[in-house]
């Protein structure tokens, strides 16, 4: 098993500002800036994890027969992107929902609206 | 060959509801009936059901498909509730877009338990939470929107986390399908590297499948959606993280991890359930402790086991959606969805209602003729005895605890004609009813003789009974329960923790 030690370890602190931001943000943009963060550091991960120096690129026909490149992260990589797009689209329009009812993007004062409106129990 | 077809069936219904306009909702029927030849080809021996290679690739880049019993109880589960669910939208004014997202629904469904290879699970995974953000916040209120976001959240950190997990994976075995990871993985077991990937597939699926303190979202997402829909998704949806848990524990040895998260979830799915003041958020935490039912179940390996955590998926699927479609019903009659309230005017409660609601509480406190009783019983006669023995019977005790407050809904026998559905209804009520003649045919692994012995029966009406007087002892004392945990912030670091546990109980350090 070959990788790129610098891009896990990339990855890996990506993962951790993302996770940070998620947690520790009230403000809803944010909250998606550092889930949009967690997703690259997943995309780059994968890359990272089957990463071989020097290796050709694998386009049929391969000139010089030594080592080539696995093709199967990026195919991967590329649905993972579209997918974390449609999710965080779907999410900035749940977004403008909420901010046009409440006039507000930070999750505390949210959810304590939501909470009186419906009496108690969060 | 005939495989594929089950989901992309689904996806041809999904846009000839666009097309056909105001009757969409015919193709919920289209669909039930397609689904359910193809149970019946199944059960009639059709050599079409065989491994598929999607596109002919073989090895770690092909998409395996393949159909077992696993995917046939899920599927058995699945066409009950799309059958219930098309009955009891049949009135209301669904636009065709509500139709597409529920075929786009099954459509992911069907695709995740036929799946085997890793990433295409982690894409329909994705494919069935978007679906379920749409679904529940459908109807545009406030605090919908508010409880898909924070759902949106969660699932979407714990998708990452899945990703993780199964990047390690293909790292390790350079392949994603899950045969080929078992063998991959088969020299060491044991590493560090494995430890994390299977801890991080199990915390990613956990946010689906309403595990406790990966599944914060679920009590407010469950709750707040229409009544159909709550049916569907703490019916249905939720036994996808399940059918996703089963595939990893054939790979992984997660019989710990397992055990002690079903404990964890069984208890407080229970406790939260008997604090709550409102019907619709009772439902939800009871999914959250039967799902705790469920893992123990799973954590003793073995074939009887395994048959034993299908067949209670099933029972607890059908129970579970009478029980929302009842609850819906009610407070649509009485205008509340508070329990207190559904108490005062339990006389405005239409007779067919009730009687559902009293099949949907005798059935999950697991009363012995009915479903959830045979299948408990095929679990707890599997198990070894000893601590997986007494977290089942403590489980059983606490969800028969939960249900001691909607007790009084059934008091006054009152015949009350009103206008109700009760059709959809009865879908689910002849299932749990005629669960035990039907299991013998459907699952001839579990041991009728010993569920049905008298040491069984005694067993099942002690624990009800304890769970009775536990919930009447704490019907007027209110658990002090925080509930600031089910906030976004709180569900994020609930994740990690979830994470580290699972980490720690694999062996990692």
């Amino acid at each position: 098993m070959s990788y790129s030690p610098s891009g896990i370890d990339a990855a890996i602190a990506l993962l951790g500002i993302g996770i940070l931001v998620l947690a520790l943000r009230r403000d809803l943009i944010l909250k998606l800036l550092g889930l949009g963060l967690i997703n690259s550091s997943t995309i780059l991960f994968l890359v990272s994890i089957r990463f071989t120096p020097d290796a050709a690129i694998p386009i049929l026909p391969v000139r010089d027969a030594g080592i080539v490149a696995d093709p199967l992260p990026q195919a991967v990589v590329l649905s993972a992107i579209v997918i974390n797009f449609a999710i965080l689209a779907l999410a900035l329009v749940f977004v403008m929902i909420l901010v046009e009812r409440y006039h507000t993007t930070d999750s505390e004062r949210i959810e304590s609206e939501v909470a009186a409106e419906q009496g108690g129990e969060g | 060959m005939i495989l594929p077809l089950l989901p992309l069936s689904h996806a041809f219904l999904g846009f000839l509801s666009i097309a056909w306009g105001r009757s969409a909702r015919a193709t919920l029927i289209c669909a039930f009936l397609f689904d359910a030849a193809a149970i019946g080809l199944y059960y009639a021996g059709s050599r079409w059901f065989g491994p598929v290679f999607v596109g002919g690739w073989k090895g770690p880049v092909g998409i395996a498909l393949a159909f077992d019993p696993v995917s046939l109880a899920f599927l058995i589960l699945g066409v009950l509730l799309e059958l219930a669910v098309a009955v009891y939208v049949w009135r209301e004014q669904r636009r065709p877009y509500f139709f597409m997202l529920l075929h786009a629904l099954f459509a992911a469904a069907y695709a995740l338990i036929l799946a085997q290879d890793l990433f295409n699970i982690y894409v329909i995974l994705e494919l069935l939470t978007l679906t379920s953000f749409l679904l529940v916040a459908y109807d545009r209120r406030a605090r919908q929107v508010w409880a898909s976001l924070k759902y949106l959240l969660l699932a979407s950190l714990g998708m990452s986390l899945f990703l993780l997990g199964a990047a390690i994976a293909y790292g390790y075995t350079g392949s994603f399908n899950l045969a080929e990871i078992r063998t991959g993985i088969a020299g060491s077991p044991d590493g560090p590297w494995i430890a994390a990937c299977a801890a991080l597939l199990v915390a990613g699926v956990a946010v689906k499948a309403g595990i406790f303190s990966f599944s914060l979202w679920l009590p407010a997402a469950h709750s707040t959606a229409s009544t159909a829909i709550s049916a569907l998704l703490s019916g249905f949806v939720i036994n996808m993280g399940v059918v996703v848990l089963i595939r990893l524990d054939s790979v992984f040895r997660l019989d710990l991890p397992l055990l002690v998260l079903g404990a964890v979830t069984g208890i407080a799915g229970a406790a939260y359930a008997i604090a709550s003041l409102d019907v619709k958020r009772l439902l939800a935490f009871s999914t959250l402790s039967q799902i705790g039912y469920l893992l123990v179940g799973l954590s003793l390996s073995g074939g009887a086991a395994l048959t034993g955590v299908l067949a209670y998926a099933i029972a607890h699927g059908s129970v579970k959606g009478l029980l929302f479609l009842a609850a819906g019903e009610s407070s649509r009659a009485v205008g509340s969805t508070l329990i207190r309230d559904l108490i005062g005017g339990r006389r405005r409660i239409p007779t067919g209602v009730r009687f559902g609601l009293l099949v949907g509480i005798l059935g999950i406190i697991g009363i012995p003729p009915l479903a959830v009783y045979v299948a408990k019983g095929a679990i707890l006669a599997s198990g070894k005895g000893g601590i997986d023995q007494a977290i089942l019977i403590a489980l059983g005790v606490g969800s028969a605890a939960s249900f001691v407050k909607l007790i009084p809904l059934l008091r006054p026998w009152n015949r009350v004609r009103a206008p109700s559905r009760t059709g959809a209804l009865w879908v689910l009520v002849l299932p749990v009813v005629l669960f035990a003649p039907l299991a013998v045919r459907l699952f001839p692994d579990i041991p009728s003789p010993t569920v049905w012995s008298g040491g069984f029966l005694w067993k099942g009406f002690a624990t009800i009974g304890a769970g009775l007087l536990l919930g009447r002892f704490l019907l007027h004392r209110p658990l002090p329960l925080p509930q600031r945990i089910f906030r976004a912030e709180f569900g994020v670091l609930a994740i990690l923790a979830g994470f580290l546990l699972i980490y720690l109980l694999l062996g990692g350090v």
